[in-house]
């Protein structure tokens, strides 16, 4: 039994499409209610701050999950990025740019292992990704017999705990990022072979898009928004953390799933994911200033993560 | 209309459950089966394995006192050169790599050691049965072993202890008493001994908030309950809010931002780490009130920002010169010599008149500073 009226296509896509800001916003009333302290400027700085690092490789996963792929070695990566900083910078700030751009460099050699093996050999991502993070988690303990060294010079540190009134520094370096990669994805060739090798990655083919070296660039974007995030978490920290970013890898599929974008590949968007990483990060907030213990985090988010698969499936069943 | 339906649900439930009790028994009701003749049934088998259990219930280790305290290890004894094996859980963080390390710097002032066998398990259970198979396969005098999960290796030391393999087990416990001596550091007296500085401090009369590490990891939930134990008995003091992180400095810091939004007063932070003990420092700094009276650990970063920021803080050790401990009484085991069945090893606590002899400004965050170790033991890169 196919629709056949126009108008409950037409809301259907302005639910799929908005739907999950609608629910952000609510969200952003509920806490005030609950708390008051939410609305202040200080609390919405935290929020803010502790949505960047997050935000930040959440973009890399949607490019990568829009191909129909999956980035598990984000958090390895993070923690690379951030243990190799503290180390080579030695809390020096004219080593910031070198050391920052070596970097990055590991993020997208990261990233180029992950689209390399998942394209040339048609592996399943989710095993290559997640070998990569054992790989990176193994090189920073070499690397550090164990026990990071040296620290992160100011200049790092702003960029991860700096900002004015309730805007953090690292908070507008996301949403640019956020806002180049809406574009790309909307604007430019480049974004709509993303979307046409995740809708038919044959057909994609077939008309003579370049489908490995496409899904190949979006691993190693993912890989570098990893390093950089990673940077962030090195500043917000202050110190080279072996575990820095741990549960990022899940915590940002989760933010593009809850976002809209599917699994499946080819549908959603960056945007979505903005606002699904801050609907999780305002979660976090409200369930300590509410008081319920930590844990019930973990309930609340596997009730939002379900409940917006379940919807996001509810809505595309007809499509 | 009122009471029959719900009569009806009633016996309905019952028999449902009566069905599933049956059936998980493979037995079905068409079968006619009396129900007591089960139970009965049942009963006898219970006592039958708990008389059992009792009479084959083995000594594992003789005692050489009444209160059960020295282990007899005269059947031990073993001409060097010796074989030590030990079965490490892991080195995936810092603590563990320096306790590691203490263990081979033990090993390497005995040259009665002919030959030190070292497995890591890299925090698998499963891993780490195998790696003791191996290691008594190849014939070790000792096993020295610090569990990945407390009832997982039950069967590895039971094994070893069968094959008159004496077992050290370190750092984290055994449920089985199939070992000669367990060497640790009680995480108990560690929260405790945190929080009783902390009542000190605040002369008995303030408002705090705990920062445990994660949700029912034992060590976490000791310190926890050494703690909660000092809070309990001291009116004075109330306890604003208790939160898990996760041993993670980040969430440390961002749980902590989030309290000091919440409470426009709190007295003093009870951390049981100083991982998350100093992100919620660097919270506090950063929202520019006051530090509090924080509590942490030997950690050089904690040690390091407490020198700098001149706060209030004490330093709890949580030794990582167990190691050391565990080899010297696997050395005592193979001469023969008595071992306590438990050993606390004791924690040292750093307070404001000697951090200066303990904080290192040269050496990473990382690194704990309660150490045995010679500088060239250090790790290095």
């Amino acid at each position: 039994m196919k629709t056949v009226s126009v108008a409950p296509v037409a809301w259907r896509e302005f639910v799929r499409n908005y739907g999950i800001a609608v629910v952000l916003v609510v969200l952003f009333i509920a806490a005030g209610i609950i708390s008051p302290i939410f609305y202040r400027s200080a609390n919405i700085f935290n929020v803010l701050q502790q949505a960047s690092a997050l935000g930040i490789v959440s973009i890399g996963q949607t490019l990568v999950i829009l191909v129909g792929g999956i980035d598990l070695s984000i958090a390895s990566v993070m923690a690379t990025s951030c243990v190799f900083a503290a180390a080579l910078m030695k809390g020096q700030n004219h080593l910031v740019l070198p050391v920052a751009l070596f970097c990055l460099g590991i993020g997208a050699l990261a990233g180029f292992i992950n689209g390399v093996i998942v394209t040339r050999r048609n592996a399943p991502p989710f095993i290559v990704t997640l070998g990569t993070a054992l790989i990176f988690q193994g090189i920073r303990f070499v690397y550090t017999k164990g026990a990071p060294f040296g620290s992160i010079p100011p200049m790092v540190r702003f960029l991860g705990r700096g900002g004015m009134g309730f805007l953090p520094a690292s908070v507008i370096i996301f949403l640019l990022l956020a806002g180049i990669f809406a574009l790309i994805l909307r604007k430019t060739a480049y974004g709509r072979k993303i979307y046409a090798i995740g809708v038919n990655r044959r057909a994609s083919l077939l008309s003579g898009i370049g489908v490995p070296n496409i899904i190949l660039s979006t691993y190693i974007l993912s890989g570098l928004f990893s390093a950089f995030g990673g940077l962030v978490l090195a500043g917000y920290l202050g110190f080279g953390d072996n575990w820095a970013g741990r549960g990022y890898e899940l915590d940002s599929i989760a933010a593009v799933v809850v976002g809209g974008t599917s699994l499946a590949g080819g549908q959603g968007g960056v945007g979505g994911t903005v606002v699904g990483v801050l609907i999780m990060t305002i979660v976090f907030n409200m369930v300590l200033l509410a008081g319920l213990p930590y844990q019930f985090q973990q309930i609340v988010k596997g009730i939002i993560i379900a409940a917006s698969v379940a919807f996001y499936s509810y809505l595309g069943r007809e499509d | 209309m009122t009471h029959e339906p719900e009569k009806g649900g009633d016996t309905r439930v019952r028999n449902y459950i009566s069905e599933m009790f049956l059936s998980s028994l493979f037995i079905s009701r068409e079968r006619g089966v009396n129900m007591r003749k089960i139970l009965i049934v049942l009963m006898v088998g219970i006592l039958v394995l708990g008389v059992s259990s009792l009479v084959f219930a083995k000594d594992w280790v003789q005692y050489l006192d009444a209160d059960k305290k020295l282990v007899d290890t005269k059947m031990y004894f073993t001409p060097p050169p010796w074989k030590i094996g030990f079965s490490n859980a892991s080195i995936s963080n810092s603590w563990r790599v320096f306790f590691a390390k203490h263990v081979e710097y033990e090993v390497s002032k005995h040259p009665e050691i002919g030959e030190f066998l070292y497995t890591d398990a890299q925090d698998n259970p499963a891993k780490q049965l195998a790696d003791v198979e191996d290691l008594l396969a190849k014939g070790i005098n000792v096993l020295i072993i610090s569990p990945a999960t407390e009832a997982a290796l039950n069967p590895a030391v039971e094994k070893a202890m069968e094959k008159g393999v004496p077992v050290v087990v370190v750092d984290r416990k055994v449920t089985t008493d199939a070992y000669v001596t367990f060497v640790e550091s009680s995480n108990y007296e560690m929260g405790k001994v945190m929080a009783e500085w902390l009542v000190q401090k605040l002369n008995g009369k303030g408002k705090v908030v705990l920062l445990s590490g994660i949700a029912g990891a034992g060590p976490a939930e000791d310190r926890l309950k050494g703690a909660m134990d000092v809070f309990n008995a001291n009116p004075g003091i109330e306890v604003l809010e208790q939160q898990y992180c996760e041993w993670s400095p980040v969430l440390g810091k961002q749980v902590m931002a989030t309290m000091i939004q919440k409470y426009p007063q709190i007295d003093g932070v009870w951390a049981d780490s100083a991982l998350q003990g100093s992100g919620a420092i660097e919270a506090l700094q950063e929202a520019g009130r006051p530090i509090p009276p924080v509590t942490g650990e030997d950690m050089n970063r904690y040690l390091k920002m407490w020198k700098e920021m001149g706060f209030d803080g004490v330093a709890v050790s949580f030794p990582t010169w167990q190691g050391q401990v565990a080899v010297q009484k696997a050395i005592d085991i193979l001469n023969g010599i008595p071992v306590p069945r438990y050993v606390d090893v004791p924690r040292v606590i750093i307070t404001k008149d000697d951090l200066d002899k303990y904080v290192r400004m040269d050496l990473p965050d990382e690194f704990f500073m309660d150490s045995r170790l010679p500088e060239e033991w250090l790790p290095k890169r």
